[in-house]
């Protein structure tokens, strides 16, 4: 079955001509109109353009040209990423029918490369969320037990290659929401570092967090993904001009010899017993590989909530300034008063747990308080980013859980704001520090649930995360949910 | 440490609604107070940190600070250049209403307009 080919496979035999494209864009189609109904993993699908893409690939092969690393593999997309005249929500009534005028860059690498893309995924409300929920259009379920949450934000993207409907997303990860929901499905999921991906046409929500990502159903191919996404961009000005490296080459380099922190702060109170196993169980292999392990400390951990919900939301209460019915969207514009309408249409516009994020960044950047939250929050996270330094003079890698628990109930975190927040502990601070992280699948607990083990790196030190994981999951192996009475 | 620490209540909120430009029903904004209070509760742990001698974090690509080796300085700034973009077309068509080749507000452009028109109107 085509959706079974490791991503490299599939490119390759549709390079080959074994399978054509259109073969694979009519098995998306037929596994979405499968699945997709119970998991609502997307957002928007469009068949037509699809076979068109796969057409447009099928005939470039045909005359003879030479077709990309991404030949035919369907690639979703987290519907924070514009795309040209393709409805583009970000998860919120407020961009309720938008499209684009143009397409992100990564969007347009993908095509570049002959991917296809077949949608756009649901994901909470800009991005603010570990769960899904917060979408305006109704929450994703998570294919491993549908009553369960996928993570979030990027839970449709997750869910959209854990149930292989693609196998391969992009997602973005401001404090977690590729990492959570990757380990919460059982698939890989990549946050490069700050700056590494083009972040052009994603639609913002924390700027000095922000970064685009891909999950996968394996490493490579999360490898090969990353290398058609990353590289400098001039139309972002926070993407970095150092050369990328070939990741998917790294997913075969030793291990042998690679030193790996495991911070005791990230094995503490709150971490589930089976998680806990799971993780030491998978770094144990790495062990066996020829990896050396040794206990570090990242002391300023337990401060990484906190520090995160202040510069986010105070980051997040400016970029979303822009929603306000004047240019696009949507606008409620009941009297001739302007400010009326902005305050009505944001009020119709936002869901909950956005108008909480955005008051409480305007709270602590406004007078009398930006010093006591803002100006605090953004020296502690030097004091966070210094840990980081300390460990990496020591060791190559880190090694963790991505998350404490498995995948939670849906409903269950919804009205406590904060347990929420909580639960991101072990994804926020690389992504305050801004260097990459990936999770891969670690094990399936006695529930039967994933486990993920996150891999962090230095920054632009990619391939050493790639190398990791892959000897991982030649431990490990990476299953998919049984969904065959679907298939 | 910073002394200045705020309980939000009612009042609070309202004004920061205002700074926020979010029209917050009763229901709402009552909800909300609590919720945050909360939230910055936990936030007052960052007071237990001494951070006298420590600069905040401004530019994550600048130097190697938190970021391990192998990270370049900065980008810097681009030069000044203009260069194609989004069209006049493009950037107006998903305007909820536009007029003279504008996007179209209230007051400011409809001083005398009599009632918000319904449908989008596109001038090229």
């Amino acid at each position: 079955m085509i959706e079974e080919l490791p991503i490299a496979a599939l490119a390759a035999r549709v390079r080959a001509g074994d399978i054509t494209a259109t073969q694979v864009a009519e098995r998306v189609i037929a596994r979405v109109a499968a699945l997709d109904p119970r998991l609502h993993a997307f957002l928007e699908t469009s068949p037509d353009a699809l076979l068109a893409q796969a057409r447009a690939v099928d005939d470039k092969r045909a005359q003879g040209e030479p077709l990309g690393a991404l030949a035919g593999v369907p690639v979703a997309l987290k519907d924070a990423l514009c795309t040209r005249g393709r409805v583009t929500t970000a998860g919120s009534k407020i961009l309720g029918g938008y499209r684009p005028p143009y397409d992100a860059t990564v969007v347009a690498r993908l095509a570049a490369a002959d991917a296809l893309l077949p949608g756009k995924t649901n994901m909470d409300e800009f991005a603010m969320g570990s769960s899904t929920e917060h979408s305006a259009f109704g929450p994703t379920r998570n294919p491993w037990d549908e009553a369960r949450a996928p993570g979030g934000s990027s839970g449709g993207s997750a869910v959209a290659v854990a149930a292989r409907m693609t196998p391969a997303s992009l997602g973005s990860d401001t404090g977690g929401s590729i990492r959570q929901p990757a380990a919460f499905t059982g698939v890989v999921g990549v946050k490069p570092t700050y700056g590494r991906v083009s972040r052009y046409g994603l639609i913002a929500f924390a700027s000095s967090l922000d970064q685009i990502g891909p999950f996968a159903t394996d490493v490579r191919g999360a490898a090969r993904v990353l290398e058609v996404i990353a590289g400098h961009d001039p139309r972002d000005a926070t993407s970095l001009a150092a050369p990328t490296a070939a990741y998917e080459s790294a997913c075969d380099a030793p291990v042998r010899g690679l030193r790996i922190g495991v911070p005791d702060e990230y094995f503490a109170e709150g971490l589930d017993p089976e998680v806990e196993a799971s993780v030491r169980a998978a770094i144990g292999a790495l062990e066996k590989d020829g990896c050396t392990i040794k206990r570090i400390r990242l002391p300023h951990t337990s401060y990484a909530v906190a520090t995160y919900y202040v510069i986010a939301t105070a980051e997040a209460s400016s970029n979303l300034a822009r929603f306000d019915g004047v240019r696009y969207g949507l606008r409620i514009e009941k009297t001739h008063d302007l400010r009326q309408m902005y305050g009505d249409t944001r009020d119709a516009g936002f869901g909950a747990e956005v108008k909480r994020r955005i008051l409480l960044g305007t709270f602590v950047l406004s007078a009398g308080y930006y010093d006591a939250y803002y100006l605090k929050a953004q020296k502690v996270r030097t004091l966070i980013r210094r840990d980081f330094d300390a460990a990496f003079a020591e060791v190559d890698a880190i090694a963790c859980p991505t998350a404490p628990t498995c995948a939670f109930k849906l409903g269950d975190k919804l009205t406590d704001p904060l347990s929420m927040y909580l639960s991101d502990i072990y994804t926020l601070p690389a992504s305050l520090a801004g260097i990459p992280a990936l999770s891969v699948p670690a094990a399936r607990g006695a529930s039967g649930l994933p486990i993920g083990l996150q891999l962090l790196a230095p920054s632009l030190e990619e391939s050493r995360l790639f190398a990791l994981a892959a000897a991982v999951e030649r431990h490990v192996g990476i299953a998919a949910p049984a969904m065959s009475a679907l298939a | 440490m910073p002394a200045q620490r705020a309980r939000l209540d009612r009042a609070q909120i309202d004004h920061i609604a205002k700074l926020a430009a979010l029209s917050l029903s009763d229901a709402e904004a009552h909800a909300l107070a609590s919720e945050l209070d909360a939230i910055l509760r936990h936030v007052e742990q960052l007071d237990s940190l001494d951070t006298t001698d420590v600069p905040p974090t401004t530019d994550l690509l600048a130097g190697s600070a938190g970021a391990g080796p192998g990270l370049p300085a900065g980008s810097g700034w681009r030069e000044d250049r203009v260069l194609p973009g989004v069209s006049h077309d493009d950037a107006l068509a998903a305007a909820p209403r536009s007029s003279l080749g504008g996007f179209a507000v209230p007051t400011f452009v409809d001083a005398n307009a009599t009632a918000p028109a319904a449908a989008p109107k596109r001038h090229a």
